[in-house]
């Protein structure tokens, strides 16, 4: 798995978090998905500050960042992302369980790479989600010549 | 103004200079008490007698007292006799007759407050003496009394009280003046007494007479206001009281004191202060030789005059005078009482109607509408003829009133001639207003307010021109002629009558101001309003925040939840252990339906609150596009299906380019949805373009609906079907409408059971 740069999730909601999850591994990504469960634990995590201080520079192939997050919400989070040229270069998804416009307006002026509403059906979120990985994931992958395994998802808590 | 009348506006009348020849006069400085000037006939009066003070107090006649006989008016030489005084020794007799008169010993006399000493006895005769500040002066004047004029008021006393009683009984006003011209007759014993009123110009008019016969009737005509000019309707104000005795007097002049440096001695509350030849001429003109006029003031200004006349010479005791003073000022808290009391009977009805109006715009949206709805109080408001209210330029009217574009000329003109003024009024608008003449007959009176300033609204009133005639005394025009250096009273007084053009009714006192009340009120109205509206945009402004707060939590928070029970629904229908179960998959499956259909609803409840909330984004909208784009999305209904399709080319449309692909989607979907049944369905559409509509219609051949629900159709959560029949939120024909609302249109359906529905989609078809 080594050379796979790591996917990192940013979801408080432990149901949406565990779908997810599942929904990244059936799509067979070999990327480590890191969790974080609010705003600040993951800007500590991406800027590697706090309790992430000590945490080599292994910046992630995609930030799938859910909207509504504690602390932090999913907007602040991708405004320091894109306002910092230390994290402007990394893709950020916006997961939000709304459709309302504003949010993609702001994302969007914010500099989100992509939007993607959370559909009630299952098969489409996990559609979805997987495309989503599929996409990033691989475009952003550093070794073309390694391939991916099949072996269990990595997760580790930010 | 005429030349003559200015001239005689500018005649010093109140330091002629000279006295009358009944009496003498003497000043002396104020502040030494040394003779500074006396009358001509001083020396001759005083003679060489030495004066004997008589006690105040004495009510004895002379004539009971055996003292001569004889009348003031034929005193004769000792009042004319004029002497210059060049000799010391004059001065020093003047100034002993003062000093043995001990009249300084009394306390000073002002300017308002005379002081009355009791009478003398010289040689010549008695005299009343009365002193009054004047400048830096005193002045003393000693009138001569005769054996008629004897008498005091003490006598008059039951006279006074009968009259007092008479004039106070009346509650009419002109049967006041009737009354009052007969008691002024009865106590002066004049022929003819006048009461005489000024109206706002000065005109006077003779509103009361008490007649004995030998003078011609005055009543009712008018005198123009040249005849008593505004320094003497003043001086007519500050001393009330005025005799002329005989018209044919030959003035006295009064000496200076040499080396004592004076100004002109004002003489405007002397009791024998000569009066303007072109004054004594008019009298004479008039064939009045004794005058005799007592001014009447209400509220401290000149209302008006008793004016007595006699045809020959003739005295007006000093007591006389007095009583005609304080009946005068009588008759002028009656005359108070009554117009106050007919103004506020005025007032009364006014408010009533005033508060009427009020009611019926504080009703209303916009006050106006408040008296245009009710024309009738409007224009009793004022007693006006016609009435406008005046908007932005927009004229809404009632009554007799000028075309709208003469209304607005007299709006924008008072704009800028009158900007300020709160209660614009005039009976006469074309002498004001250049180019009005031919509004007369509509037009002539005008009242108007000015509500706001920014947005230019304007309240008129209108009343037309009244030809009136009026009588005037003697033609108002000619009432002075100039021969040689000196002005010339008219010499007819013969009645001339005038036909007045251009005037209408006045507006009275009370008019205006109820005017300037409704105009405070209306003030209030719209300021009221304005606030109104301001705190109700707030309020909206705060529950639209809310409610969008509320959805973007219903959004996420709602959604959340079914997403979960799906999910995990799926995940256990993956489970082979769920065969196990009996009707396991079954239970399973109907959960995560029902939970799907769950989430479709706060989607779509919260797609129709974003289709009323959302800005709309005009663009223009190629509709063959959009309902190309719609057909594709629709694919997947149609798998399996044979539907005909009939789309003509549809054109564009000025609109919000998401909302048209929601109507469209919406409708077609209906309509793919509601043929199911139909072996072959067909679907069409068409366009129609009139009276700057665009109509789309969607119209298909499935099952159609019942006409007696059509107003259930377009609801939120309406259906017509049974779920388990045609599946559906019940929300999209609601969004339909919502978005043809927002664009200013319409929905509406036709439809048959078992035979097709046709919708209808109407918004105004606009350009960018």
């Amino acid at each position: 798995m080594a050379g796979y740069k790591k996917i990192l999730l940013v979801e408080d909601n432990p149901k949406d978090l565990e779908l997810t999850l599942l929904a990244l591994a059936r799509s067979q990504l070999a990327n480590e998905v890191v969790t974080a469960r609010d705003g600040v634990e993951a800007i500590d995590w991406l800027f590697r500050i706090n309790d992430h201080a000590s945490r080599e520079r292994d910046d992630p192939a995609v930030v799938l960042l859910d909207l509504k997050l504690p602390k932090k919400d999913g907007l602040e989070v991708l405004a320091e992302i894109k306002g910092s040229d230390q994290t402007k270069h990394i893709p950020v998804v916006m997961l939000t369980a709304s459709r309302e416009e504003a949010d993609l307006v702001a994302s969007y002026n914010l500099g989100v790479n992509a939007f993607v509403v959370k559909p009630v059906d299952f098969k489409e979120f996990f559609d979805a989600i997987r495309k989503l990985g599929m996409f990033w994931a691989v475009l952003n992958e550093p070794y073309p010549s390694t391939i991916p395994d099949t072996g269990p998802m990595k997760v580790t808590e930010a | 103004m005429k030349h003559s009348e200015l001239a005689c506006e500018r005649e010093p009348i109140h330091i002629p200079g000279r006295i009358q020849p009944r009496g003498f006069l003497i000043a002396v400085d104020s502040k030494d008490w040394t003779v500074t000037r006396a009358s001509a006939n001083a020396l001759a009066c005083i003679g060489g007698d030495t004066p004997t003070p008589i006690a105040r107090t004495e009510s004895q006649s002379v004539a009971e007292r055996g003292g001569p006989s004889r009348t003031a008016l034929d005193l004769g030489s000792e009042l004319a006799a004029v002497d210059r005084f060049e000799r010391d020794a004059d001065w020093a007799r003047i100034t002993h007759f003062i000093e043995r008169l001990r009249l300084t010993d009394r306390s000073a006399p002002t300017v308002h407050k005379a002081v009355h000493y009791a009478p003398v006895e010289v040689g010549s005769g008695t005299y009343v003496v009365i002193a009054h500040a004047a400048g830096a002066e005193t002045i003393f004047e000693f009138e001569a009394r005769d054996d008629a004029s004897d008498g005091s008021l003490d006598i008059l006393y039951p006279d006074i009280r009968e009259a007092i009683e008479s004039i106070q009984a009346e509650v009419d006003l002109s049967a006041l003046f009737s009354v009052g011209s007969a008691v002024f007759r009865d106590l002066t014993g004049f022929d003819r007494v006048l009461i005489y009123q000024f109206d706002e110009q000065a005109n006077g008019t003779v509103v009361g007479e008490a007649n004995s016969g030998a003078l011609p009737t005055y009543l009712n005509l008018r005198f123009p206001a040249s005849d008593i000019p505004a320094q003497a309707r003043e001086l007519y104000r500050a001393n009330r009281v005025r005799v002329i005795p005989d018209a044919e007097y030959v003035p006295i002049d009064i000496v200076d004191r040499p080396a004592v440096a004076m100004g002109p001695l004002d003489l405007s509350f002397s009791a024998l202060r000569a009066v303007s030849p072109v004054h004594l001429e008019y009298m004479r003109n008039m064939g009045t030789p004794a005058s005799f006029s007592v001014s009447i003031l209400v509220d401290g200004a000149l209302w008006g005059l008793v004016s007595c006349h006699h045809a020959r010479p003739k005295q007006v005791p000093h007591h006389v005078r007095s009583a005609c003073d304080l009946l005068a000022q009588v008759l002028a808290t009656q005359i108070a009482g009554q117009v106050r009391s007919a103004l506020d009977s005025e007032r009364v009805q006014r408010q009533r109607t005033q508060s009427q109006l009020l009611a019926f715009m504080a009703q209303e949206e916009q006050f106006f509408l408040g008296l245009t709805a009710h024309p009738a109080e409007w224009l009793a408001f004022v007693d006006a003829d016609g009435a406008a209210v005046v908007v932005d330029g927009v004229c809404t009217t009632a009554g007799l009133v000028p075309d709208d574009a003469s209304i607005l000329k007299i709006v924008t003109w008072l704009g800028k001639h009158h900007p300020t003024t709160e209660v614009f009024a005039t009976d006469a608008l074309s002498e004001i207003m250049p180019g009005t003449q031919h509004l007369a007959g509509v037009a002539s009176g005008v009242v108007a307010i000015s509500v706001s300033q920014i947005h230019s609204t304007y309240v008129l009133w209108f009343r037309p021109e009244v030809v009136r005639t009026v009588s005037w005394g003697g033609d108002p025009n000619a009432s002075k002629r100039v021969v040689g250096e000196r002005l010339h009273p008219r010499e007819s007084f013969a009645l001339w009558k005038e036909s007045v053009r251009f005037k209408a009714q006045p507006w009275s006192v009370a008019q205006l101001e109820s005017v300037s009340l409704l105009r405070h009120a209306i003030l209030g109205i719209v300021l009221r309003r304005a606030e109104e509206l301001a705190d109700l945009s707030r309020e909206l402004k705060r529950s639209n925040k809310e409610l969008e707060a509320f959805s973007y939590s219903v959004s996420h928070d709602l959604r959340a939840p079914f997403r979960h029970i799906v999910g995990y629904g799926e995940l256990l229908l993956e489970d082979p252990a769920l065969e196990q179960v009996p009707s396991g998959k079954r239970y399973v499956s109907t959960i995560i339906e029902s939970a799907q259909t769950a989430g479709k609803l706060v989607d779509g409840l919260l797609g129709f609150s974003q289709a009323g909330r959302s800005s709309l984004k005009r663009t223009t909208v190629d509709i063959d596009k959009v309902v190309a784009y719609c057909r594709a999305i629709l694919e997947p209904d149609m798998k399996g299906r044979n539907i005909e399709w009939d789309v003509p080319e549809l054109g564009s449309v000025v609109a919000d380019a998401t909302m048209m692909r929601q109507v469209f989607q919406n409708l077609l979907s209906n309509a793919i949805k509601y043929t199911r049944g139909n072996s072959l369905a067909h679907i069409s559409l068409t366009v129609e373009r009139k009276q700057g509509m665009a109509t789309f219609s969607v119209k298909d051949n499935g099952v159609g609906f019942d006409m007696a629900y059509t107003s259930k159709l377009f609801g939120v959560f309406q259906r017509l079907h049974r779920m388990e029949q045609f599946e559906g939120t019940g929300i999209g024909l609601a969004n339909v409408r919502r978005i043809a609302q927002r664009h200013g249109g319409t929905v509406w359906a036709e439809g048959k059971v078992d035979e097709g529905a046709t919708f209808y989609f109407s918004i105004p078809d606009r350009a960018e």
